[in-house]
């Protein structure tokens, strides 16, 4: 059979972010092909904690973590298969007083925009997640979003190309994109294993790998990979919703639906490189720092571990939108640990902008040309 | 249930041990498994599933399932299969989920351990290997998760086939007492049981695993393992078939039952239907008939038998029909099976209607093939390919055993299923390469050759043909790759 050598659309890589532009752009009658040289989830959609958090320190992120939250509660419907979310919320421990005042500028700016956010005590703490130690965990007091809270990554990303199946496009996996063709300053095409398609957009989803598939548009990305190490154990009784997280231990973990208890910590002992085997210390230390928190999951067996990479920009927030010297060429990167939490509404604005011309004030503030000279306000909320 | 009188083995049951299921005071043996003495007294159900509640027992008997999990002592999902049983030992099933216990977490300290070359598995493979790096000279770690060395060949009552010199004529109970007795006098050699290999980890130099071991009170223990070399001796899994009613207790793998007989004396029901008829199950339909089971039928789906012919006369004589071009199509029963129905098959698999066939049985045995045991294995990198004849997916290897990455070997059912004879071989060829190259010696290829040969014998026969037909491939991938 021979390759389909012509479409609308391309799309460079088949996550959460390339699978949803998929279907929302054949569904607006688009001729979409998206390229995935693995498999669907083989990034770092298969691997990440798949959280969904909208206390971020950044009204911009806030907002689209909000928006996002509005389409995930829908989703399942639209798409027509159940995304597991779960809405349990997000449970931000405050460690002390420097943490305590960034919380509570947190929370009124969050307030602001409407959220439905507070700052609890340790009783609050412990009736929320009744396992967890306060004193143990350092804790003074913890922020809590009952609307946060985590879906599946598999199934989210397998309804969005189920769907845009049904709307037309096409899918095709083991079909790397060697290269973006270029005519003079506008987007050609891209160069497959198996051949050439034509076409006057292609959007850069390729996740860790985004930055390669630019260099050869000649566009240079400012992306950093990070490796990042998880682990789940095995199921135990169900025992807590949220999703607790600290900033300053880096830790993350919540229990899945079916028992659980899935995690992360950034390992203290790290390599630079792109290295992709898990770590001994990871383990060690996620394990010492859980059962800080947590003592009684003292008694569960981690079951699977494993890496995967953070896709990290210079100021820690996604870089959207069509680049400036290149037409047609459409970045869709730098999630910097966040990009599950954000893909509705980052793929939302860049179907708009690609099926209607339709522009935003998101879209600027998410270009890659906010790094050109200008100071930079760091995304702090970040873990993992 | 237990086998009181047997025409080869004798069991051992000195000493009465008490315990409780839910509270229920039942006893049981020292030397049983709790999933042995638990079946003993007639308890078949261990747990509860997670989405429909169904029932959940024994399976596989040597710790590669989950189906046997239970709370023990107040320990969440502890694989019953392999755990021994202890006087006052208080066993709980799991309703869907297990509960965390009240009591307060004791953490032992991890421990670390270098060594020369680490044997995983403790089965034909993994012993040969063991006792010839030894012998060259290198310090051996040898691990394996059950509380017996051996393998599988710990249940295995009948004389062995193959060659003379990898003890052909001599039964598998009795191979495994002869390589443990000399693994034992190899001061070298360190064995470390009811331990399981967990994980393979980044190391910047050499290689470096998890280990756990599980300690007298049922609490673990974690080491991290370092070693130069590193032979995956894991032998492999039994295989599931898909059909109704496949979950129900009473469904078994076959070497889930040869354990549960031949191991610890303990029946695994009163009638059994077989399905497969390769030398696994002619084998443990004899086993069964010499434990005084019935086996009410063996069905095999292809039109021939798959076993040896002497295996298969044997069951026959004594009056066990073979059904070939048969199958399972469901099997039955409210808490554990209490029948199945079998019908013809014609071509491509499909069911002949108007063949139906009720066969009221208690148990019944899949020896549908098995699958090599990579998963830990596939964490090195090491490259990995299916192939049929092998069994499924194996890592490439080289003629000494060695993968595609360095100082990482393979030998026995992990690397191919062929038999107990093919894995001692493979064993004394990778244990003798990855010591040469520890001791960083040119190869004598004197013994190398002679191994090498001895191979090629036994894959010579008739019966030797898939494993032979699975190396050639694995050899022909290898030099594709170079
Ligand atoms: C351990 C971990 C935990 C995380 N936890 C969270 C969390 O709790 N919440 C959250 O919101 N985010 C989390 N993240 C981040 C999140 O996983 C990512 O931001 C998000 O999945 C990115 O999706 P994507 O579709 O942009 O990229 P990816 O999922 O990485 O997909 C990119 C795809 O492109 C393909 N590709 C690459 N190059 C090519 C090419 N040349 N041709 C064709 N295809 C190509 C790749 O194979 C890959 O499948 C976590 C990440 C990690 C690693
Ligand atoms: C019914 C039956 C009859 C047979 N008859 C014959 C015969 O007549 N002649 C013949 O030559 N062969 C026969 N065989 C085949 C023979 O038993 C196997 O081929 C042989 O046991 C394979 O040896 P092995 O060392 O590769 O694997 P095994 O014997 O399966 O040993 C592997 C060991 O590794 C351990 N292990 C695995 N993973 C880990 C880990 N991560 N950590 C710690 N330990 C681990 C396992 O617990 C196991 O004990 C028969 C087999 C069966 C089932």
């Amino acid at each position: 059979m021979k390759m389909k050598n012509k479409a609308d659309v391309v799309i460079v890589g088949g996550g959460v972010n390339g699978c949803s532009l998929a279907y929302q752009l054949a569904k607006k009658g688009l001729d979409v092909v998206l390229l995935e040289k693995k498999y669907i989830c083989s990034g770092a959609t298969g691997r990440c904690g798949a959280g969904i958090r909208q206390q971020w320190s950044t009204k911009e992120n806030t907002m689209l973590a909000m928006e996002s939250v509005k389409i995930f509660e829908k989703l399942s419907r639209e798409l027509g298969f159940d995304i597991g979310l779960r809405q349990g919320g997000y449970l931000i421990v405050v460690h002390d007083k420097k943490e305590m005042r960034q919380a509570e500028k947190n929370v009124e700016m969050q307030k602001t925009l409407g959220l439905d956010v507070s700052i609890i005590d340790s009783d609050e703490i412990k009736e929320i997640v009744p396992i967890l130690d306060v004193k143990g965990m350092h804790a003074i007091a913890a922020t809590f979003c009952p609307t946060d809270g985590h879906a599946d990554p598999f199934k989210t990303t397998f309804a969005y190309a189920m769907a845009a199946k049904k709307e037309g496009a096409t899918i095709l996996t083991h079909t790397p994109v060697i290269r973006v063709l270029k005519e003079k300053n506008a987007v050609k095409g891209v160069k497959t294993n198996k051949g050439e398609i034509k076409a006057p957009v292609v959007v850069n989803a390729a996740g860790v790998w985004s930055k390669k598939v630019a260099e050869t548009a000649g566009i240079n990305l400012p992306n950093q990979p990070y490796r990042k190490e998880i682990m789940v154990t095995e199921r135990i009784k169900p025992m807590f919703e949220a999703m607790v997280i600290s900033f300053k231990d880096g830790i993350y973990f919540s229990q899945q639906d079916e028992g659980q208890i899935l995690g992360g910590i950034p390992n203290p002992h790290e390599r630079k490189g792109y290295l992709t085997d898990p770590t001994f210390s990871f383990i060690q230390h996620m394990s010492k720092t859980l059962l800080r928190y947590a003592p009684p999951l003292g008694y569960l067996r981690v079951i699977r571990h494993w890496t995967g990479f953070y896709d990290v920009s210079p100021d820690a927030r996604p870089i959207i939108g069509e680049d400036d010297k290149v037409k047609g060429f459409i970045h869709c990167h730098g999630f910097s640990g966040h990009g599950f939490m954000l893909s509705p509404m980052v793929t939302k604005l860049l179907t708009e902008y690609i099926a209607d011309g339709k522009t935003s004030p998101f879209l600027e503030w998410l270009s890659l040309e906010r790094f050109k000279g200008k100071t930079i306000q760091k995304e702090v909320s970040v873990v993992g | 249930m237990r086998i009181k009188k047997h025409p080869i083995l004798e069991f051992d049951r000195e000493k009465k041990l008490r315990f409780y299921i839910n509270g229920k005071e039942l006893y049981g043996y020292e030397g049983e498994t709790i999933s042995a003495a638990l079946f003993a007294n007639g308890v078949t159900t261990f747990s509860r599933s997670l989405k429909y509640n169904h029932p959940r027992g024994f399976f596989c008997g040597i710790g590669k399932c989950s189906s046997c999990l239970m709370t023990v002592n107040g320990i969440p999902n502890t694989r019953t299969c392999i755990t021994p049983l202890k006087d006052g030992v208080e066993v709980k099933t799991q309703d869907a989920y297990a509960d965390l216990p009240e009591t307060k977490h004791k953490r032992h300290k991890k421990k670390v351990i270098n060594t020369d070359l680490l044997v995983i598995g403790g089965g034909p493979a993994g012993l040969s290997a063991a006792l010839e790096a030894a012998k060259h000279g290198v310090n051996v770690l040898l691990v394996d998760e059950n509380p017996i060395l051996g393998g599988q060949l710990i249940k295995q009552t009948h004389k062995f086939f193959g060659s003379r010199e990898e003890k052909a004529g001599t039964r598998g109970v009795e191979i495994a007492q002869q390589l443990r007795k000399e693994v034992e006098k190899q001061e070298n050699i360190r064995v470390f049981l009811k331990s399981t290999v967990f994980g393979y980890y980044e190391c910047e130099q050499n290689h470096c695993f998890g280990m756990v071991k599980r300690r007298e009170d049922y609490t673990e223990e974690i080491y991290e393992l370092h070693c130069k070399s590193v032979i995956f001796a894991c032998g492999a899994m039994e295989n599931m078939l898909a059909f109704p009613g496949n979950d129900l207790p009473g469904v078994y793998g076959a070497g889930g039952v040869q354990t549960l007989m031949n191991v610890y004396g303990v029946k695994p029901g009163r009638r059994v239907l077989m399905v497969g008829s390769g030398n696994v199950g002619l084998i443990v339909s004899y086993q069964l008939l010499q434990a005084d089971v019935d086996v009410a039928y063996i069905v095999e789906g292809l039109p021939k038998i798959g076993g040896y012919h002497v295996h298969a006369a044997k069951v026959r004589r004594c009056g066990v029909p073979i059904l070939t071009s048969h199958t399972i199509v469901e099997a039955y029963g409210n808490e554990r099976v209490e029948g199945a129905r079998i019908a013809k098959v014609g071509k491509n698999w499909s069911i002949i209607p108007g063949t139906e066939m009720d066969v009221k049985c208690d148990t019944i045995c899949l020896a549908v093939g098995l699958t090599p045991s990579i998963r830990l294995l596939s964490q090195t990198g090491a490259e990995i390919r299916f192939i049929r004849e092998a069994g499924g997916h194996v890592a490439l290897h080289n003629k000494n055993m060695e993968t595609t990455v360095p100082g990482v070997y393979v030998a026995g059912d992990g690397s191919g299923i062929e038999e107990a004879s093919t894995a001692m071989l493979e064993g004394k060829i990778a244990g003798f390469s990855a010591a040469y190259k520890i001791k960083n010696k040119a190869f004598d290829s004197k013994p190398l050759k002679l191994y090498h040969e001895e191979l090629e014998r036994l894959r010579d026969g008739p019966f030797g043909v898939k494993g032979r037909k699975a190396k050639e491939k694995i050899a022909v991938q290898w030099s594709d790759k170079r």
